[in-house]
């Protein structure tokens, strides 16, 4: 310490010159102190050398760190996303009252409620699935559910020999390869689909390229694109964040593949810790579908 | 992600009651708030989190749960005081439930090296550039030997936290962060050669 070297009591101490330096003195002791270094030559050369030191550990420190640092992008529309959802989950605060159980009778009128409220649902849910069964208007919205996953005897998924670094280092274009015109007929025409609008459907990657799925036609199902929860766009995001987690060596390239070709929806749950999607895009797509509806 | 709330919420108040959290804002304004919070933040967090010997990702994961743990803070009409340091005090409660304590001292200490010898200063002199490489590893490994609260005080008061924003994330009184700082840039002074 500073003291000790000087023993002048007059001069002041290492602590004091960086509490000063952080402007973490009472003001009036920082008036005082600012006093003795207009007058003290020893104590400024010491202050500068503190001040020097303090910034360039802080510079040495982000440079060190922010090389790793990736861009926040990513991040920050997960973030939204989540938000978003925790959100609606809790849309006020006065709420949470409600699942601070004081008392066993609380609890139990709690759980009764939830049971009654599920029970009405269940009603309600079954009324109106016959009632669309019966009128069977809705046939968009039966084969979303059904096309959300492939058929696994025509699409069991396909992959070709690589290694993490291959699929890491990958280029983006190839990420989001394109499937060739014929492939893609071939796959209508495996999947029976014939006289689709262009747009009803995205030939999908079961087991994305940036996986190391390849372009191949027990690879690739025709998404539909109407699907409201369940789309191309929900399942891109569970890519990215497997393509991620792989690359991070969180998770082994063959149980990312396995795991994508058995049930990309129940990965999905898995690995973003949710049971509905939380993309964001397919938020902003439902959003323009809807305005595309009323003619905005 | 349950834990966040029990560390987050250890030293407030229990859940408010309904007419507190009438006076709270709306929803949508917190979520606002947040994604603000979280663009000033995230890098300082992060780093901060890095140090900890977290790899990248978990240290993503991480600032993801703090803006959640955030949120439901908020949402619930909790203390808005000394908010940046309720921010580091979750992020430094989770990064250190996640640490990968033996990476931490070996490896970190090589990557630190590799980071160092990749990313030069863009100084026209290869030999200032050698030797600015050199002093900032000096520094750091300084840094890396300190006990474990001093180098927490150093790396907070480098993203620029107050005395008593540190004392909230390290759990210590304001006096024992202002005499670990003075401690440990005695030592970085002393082995910068000054």
């Amino acid at each position: 310490m500073r003291s000790e070297d000087h023993l002048s009591d007059k001069h002041l101490s290492d602590q004091e010159l960086l509490l000063a330096a952080d402007g973490e003195l009472a003001t009036r002791r920082a008036a005082q102190v600012r006093a003795h270094l207009a007058a003290c030559w020893d104590c400024r050369a010491r202050m500068a050398e503190i001040e020097g030191t303090i910034a360039d550990f802080a510079r040495a420190h982000r440079q060190n760190l922010d090389p790793q640092l990736p861009p926040i992008d990513g991040p920050r529309a997960l973030l939204r996303a989540q938000l978003a959802q925790l959100a609606s989950k809790h849309p006020v605060g006065s709420w949470r009252w409600l699942f601070q159980f004081y008392s066993p009778v609380r609890a139990a009128a709690f759980v009764g409620m939830v049971l009654i409220a599920f029970l009405a649902a269940a009603m309600v849910g079954r009324t109106f699935l016959q009632h669309s069964a019966r009128r069977g208007t809705d046939p968009a919205l039966v084969a979303s559910e059904r096309g959300s996953e492939p058929d696994r005897s025509l699409t069991p998924g396909a992959t070709r020999m690589v290694a993490v670094g291959d699929v890491c280092s990958m280029p983006h274009e190839e990420v989001i390869a394109e499937v060739s015109t014929s492939l893609r007929r071939e796959v209508f025409q495996e999947y029976g689909i014939v006289n689709a609008h262009a747009g009803d459907y995205e030939i999908d990657y079961l087991i994305a390229p940036g996986l190391g799925g390849v372009e191949d036609i027990h690879n690739l199902w025709p998404e539909p694109s109407t699907s409201r929860t369940w789309n191309a766009h929900v399942k891109d995001d569970l890519e990215e964040r497997l393509h991620q987690m792989v690359c991070a060596g969180k998770l082994d390239l063959p149980t990312a593949q396995r795991e994508i070709a058995t049930d990309w929806i129940a990965a999905y749950k898995k690995y973003f810790h949710t049971d509905r999607p939380l993309s964001l895009r397919s938020d902003l797509i439902r959003l323009r579908e809807a305005r595309r509806a009323v003619g905005d | 992600m349950s834990p966040t709330g029990s560390i987050a919420d250890s030293n407030d108040l229990p859940f408010p009651n309904a007419a507190d959290a009438a006076f709270s804002a709306k929803p949508s304004d917190i979520e606002r708030e947040v994604m603000e919070l979280f663009e000033q933040f995230r890098s300082p967090l992060l780093r901060y989190a890095l140090s900890f010997g977290v790899p990248v990702h978990d240290g993503e994961e991480i600032i993801q749960e703090v803006f959640l743990a955030l949120f439901r803070h908020l949402q619930s009409g909790k203390s808005r005081k000394n908010l940046r340091g309720w921010i580091f005090r979750v992020a430094h409660n989770l990064a250190l439930k996640r640490r990968y304590a033996n990476q931490r001292s070996l490896d970190g200490m090589a990557l630190d090296a590799a980071i160092a010898e990749r990313q030069p200063d863009p100084s026209p002199n290869p030999e200032e550039q050698l030797s600015s490489a050199q002093r900032r590893e000096r520094l750091l490994a300084v840094v890396r030997v300190l006990p474990e609260a001093d180098q927490g005080c150093l790396r907070l008061r480098a993203e620029g936290l107050r005395y008593r924003e540190i004392a909230t994330v390290l759990g210590m009184s304001l006096g024992a962060v202002s005499m670990s700082l003075t401690r440990s840039l005695a030592r970085l002074i002393r082995a910068d050669g000054r």
